[in-house]
């Protein structure tokens, strides 16, 4: 059916990654060689995934657009239909359809230095900017990226966290886990307790968050103390979704729906939205 | 709204059997059966005198016939690794019968949802395919306020033909306006000529509709209640009233503007399944409960709330429409007797 927005595009899984107990990295690549042409996506966009016989689901992109050849979904085994993917394998497929929301502000993004905080699976947002960031080098200023997870097996993006992103030119990478660990000599404690060790200026910069709520609230807390105004902090917001599109009404946080109007928002944005995500 | 009238008669009570003689005999006529005593259901007719003319509204609104309660939106075969994607039954074509002003303006409130950036064909196809026969008031119900909304309860623009009676009781024939090519169409197949009205029939219909909005007993001016949702989002108003909402979802379920969905995957024996996007309701709690099992709207008063602001206030600021059409429905529903049209007052009185 074309032109139909509910109808998905077929995906075959070309490369599943472990990435810890719980989640795993699925790499895609869209079977209709028109469809693969036409999903271009932003960093922060969604995308409804199929697991046909279990429904859909609203999965952030974790890959960058700069990589064309195939699109990645970080997703956390957490209920019935990531239970059912996560017994994928290889050369299974997937329906898939997208990309929705509005994504990470880049044009505002560029030339400036970029502080990203994220907590667990939050980081999978977050991934696909900070590649596209890496992948456009010249066009943005500094980056730090302040990691956090419950231990080190709990840890996403391993590869990328400890080897890829620290050797990148102008990038820090501070990683932590909330309990000591044997054979663990990096920093220790949760992340907004970092990020106020760590005590990054808040002059000129984007502070970028995705994490569990409870993080969310207290790096933002963090950030204010830290001179960065609502308008510079950005995060990415996690609602229920059926449609993506603005239609089955579940993800409205007053009038605003977060599929089509979010899920990213500034803090400014966000104060000004009533108190119900 | 204006209505925009290709041509404009009168017919008498014995025209509308034979307007409605040839889509009942092709299987295509669904209008209003007493079903039960009490209960009015637009169901598939194909004896047009097993239509009834005598009623205030039916019981659940029409809106199924253009939004399913449960529509399978693509089907597969095979399931697994390798599944193939099938389309779904095509929708047939169809006249509807007896849809009231309150329920055609519940169109109009829908179509930005189902249009907009994403057009949702399925929404569509059902539109193009429904030849919608609009049947003006002849007396309002105890719980009617659409004029509150500004809607007439004689005429609409949604429909296809729309018929105004005349006299109450409607033996006095319609004032027939035809409003489309589809209506143009259905009249000419019947046969059914439309007379010349003695009086112009836009004055007809303002004298009809003077006469019954006179005779509307709720009154409500909702004029600024939208404000509400930035006035008295907090306000311990919304969990007062929620302490007797059952969370039944009754009033989402009879209403004409309602339009959440839940969207249900259901898998064969054979491997084959398929997709369906099912009628839900956001004042039952999974509504928003997250995988994570966060959930935004917690408890009855953040759901009631939804609801109601839904309604008042959040479609009207994205789309410039009143969510309620004043049909009354939920009203003459809920047991508990939750009444939207006392929580208008309610939240004017609280803002003034």
């Amino acid at each position: 059916m074309t032109g139909n927005p509910l109808w998905p595009h077929l995906a075959t899984i070309v490369k599943i990654v472990d990435e810890t107990p719980d989640v795993k990295t699925f790499r895609v690549v869209l079977d209709d060689p028109g469809a693969r042409e036409n999903f271009r996506h932003r960093p922060g966009q969604v995308a409804l995934l199929s697991v046909f016989g279990q429904g859909e689901a609203t999965i952030s992109i974790s890959s960058s657009p700069t990589r064309r050849d195939y699109l990645e979904f970080s997703v956390r085994r957490v209920g019935r239909l990531t239970g059912a993917l996560h017994q994928f394998e290889e050369g299974y497929k997937i329906g898939l359809r997208g990309p929705y929301g509005n994504g990470f502000p880049l044009e505002e993004l560029r030339g400036r230095d970029l502080l990203f905080v994220g907590g667990g699976i939050g980081l999978a947002p977050l991934r696909s900017l900070i590649n596209y960031v890496l992948d456009r080098r010249d066009d943005f200023g500094s980056v730090e990226i302040v990691y956090g997870a419950r231990s080190v097996a709990d840890l996403c993006f391993k590869e990328e966290l400890f080897t890829v992103w620290p050797k990148a030119p102008g990038v820090r990478v501070y990683t932590t886990i909330d309990r000591p660990e044997y054979g663990w000599d990096g920093h220790v404690g949760f992340v907004p307790a970092y990020l106020a060790e760590l005590a990054p200026s808040g002059a000129g910069r984007y502070a970028l968050i995705c994490g569990p709520p409870i993080m969310i609230r207290l790096v933002l807390q963090e950030l204010a103390g830290l001179g960065f105004p609502p308008e510079r902090i950005v995060t990415t917001l996690e609602l229920k979704m059926k449609c993506g599109i603005g239609k089955c009404g579940r993800c409205n946080i007053g009038s605003t729906m977060v599929c089509t109007e979010g899920p990213v928002f500034n803090l400014a944005r966000l104060q000004a939205l009533p108190p119900e995500y | 709204m204006s209505v925009t009238t290709l041509t404009a008669g009168v017919m008498s009570r014995e025209d509308l059997a034979r307007l409605l003689a040839g889509p009942a005999s092709e299987g295509q006529l669904t209008a209003p059966v007493r079903v039960a005593p009490e209960v009015v259901l637009f169901v598939p007719v194909r004896d047009p005198d097993a239509i009834t003319l005598d009623y205030v509204n039916s019981t659940v609104p029409p809106k199924e016939y253009l939004f399913p309660r449960a529509e399978k939106i693509l089907g597969w075969r095979g399931s697994g690794p390798q599944p193939e994607l099938v389309l779904p039954p095509e929708p047939q074509p169809l006249v509807l019968f007896g849809v009231r002003p309150c329920d055609l303006r519940a169109i109009t409130v829908l179509e930005p949802v189902f249009g907009g950036p994403y057009p949702d064909l399925y929404w569509r196809r059902r539109r193009e395919l429904t030849t919608i026969v609009g049947l003006g008031c002849t007396e309002p119900g105890p719980y009617c306020f659409c004029v509150a909304w500004g809607i007439s309860p004689v005429a609409a623009p949604e429909a296809d033909l729309m018929l105004t009676p005349l006299e109450p009781p409607a033996a006095g024939g319609y004032l027939v306006a035809v409003q489309s090519a589809k209506g143009e169409e259905l009249l000419r197949r019947s046969g059914v000529g439309l007379e010349a009205a003695g009086t112009e029939p836009g004055v007809l219909r303002e004298r009809r509709a003077a006469e019954l909005t006179a005779r509307f007993r709720r009154l409500i001016d909702p004029t600024g209640v939208e404000r509400a949702a930035e006035r008295l989002f907090e306000h311990p108003y919304w969990r007062e009233l929620a302490r007797r909402c059952l969370g039944c979802g009754i009033c989402t379920f009879l209403c004409p503007t309602c339009h959440c969905f839940n969207v249900i995957d259901r898998t064969a024996p054979d491997g084959s399944g398929g997709r369906y996007r099912c009628w839900d309701s956001c004042l039952f709690e999974r509504f928003t409960l997250q995988a994570s099992g966060h959930n935004p709207r917690p408890t009855r008063a953040e759901r009631l709330r939804n609801r109601l602001l839904h309604k008042l206030s959040y479609h009207r600021t994205r789309y410039g429409l009143e969510g309620c059409t004043g049909c009354g429905r939920c009203v003459a529903a809920c047991p508990v007797n939750i009444d939207i049209a006392e929580v208008v007052a309610d939240l004017k009185g609280l803002m003034t």
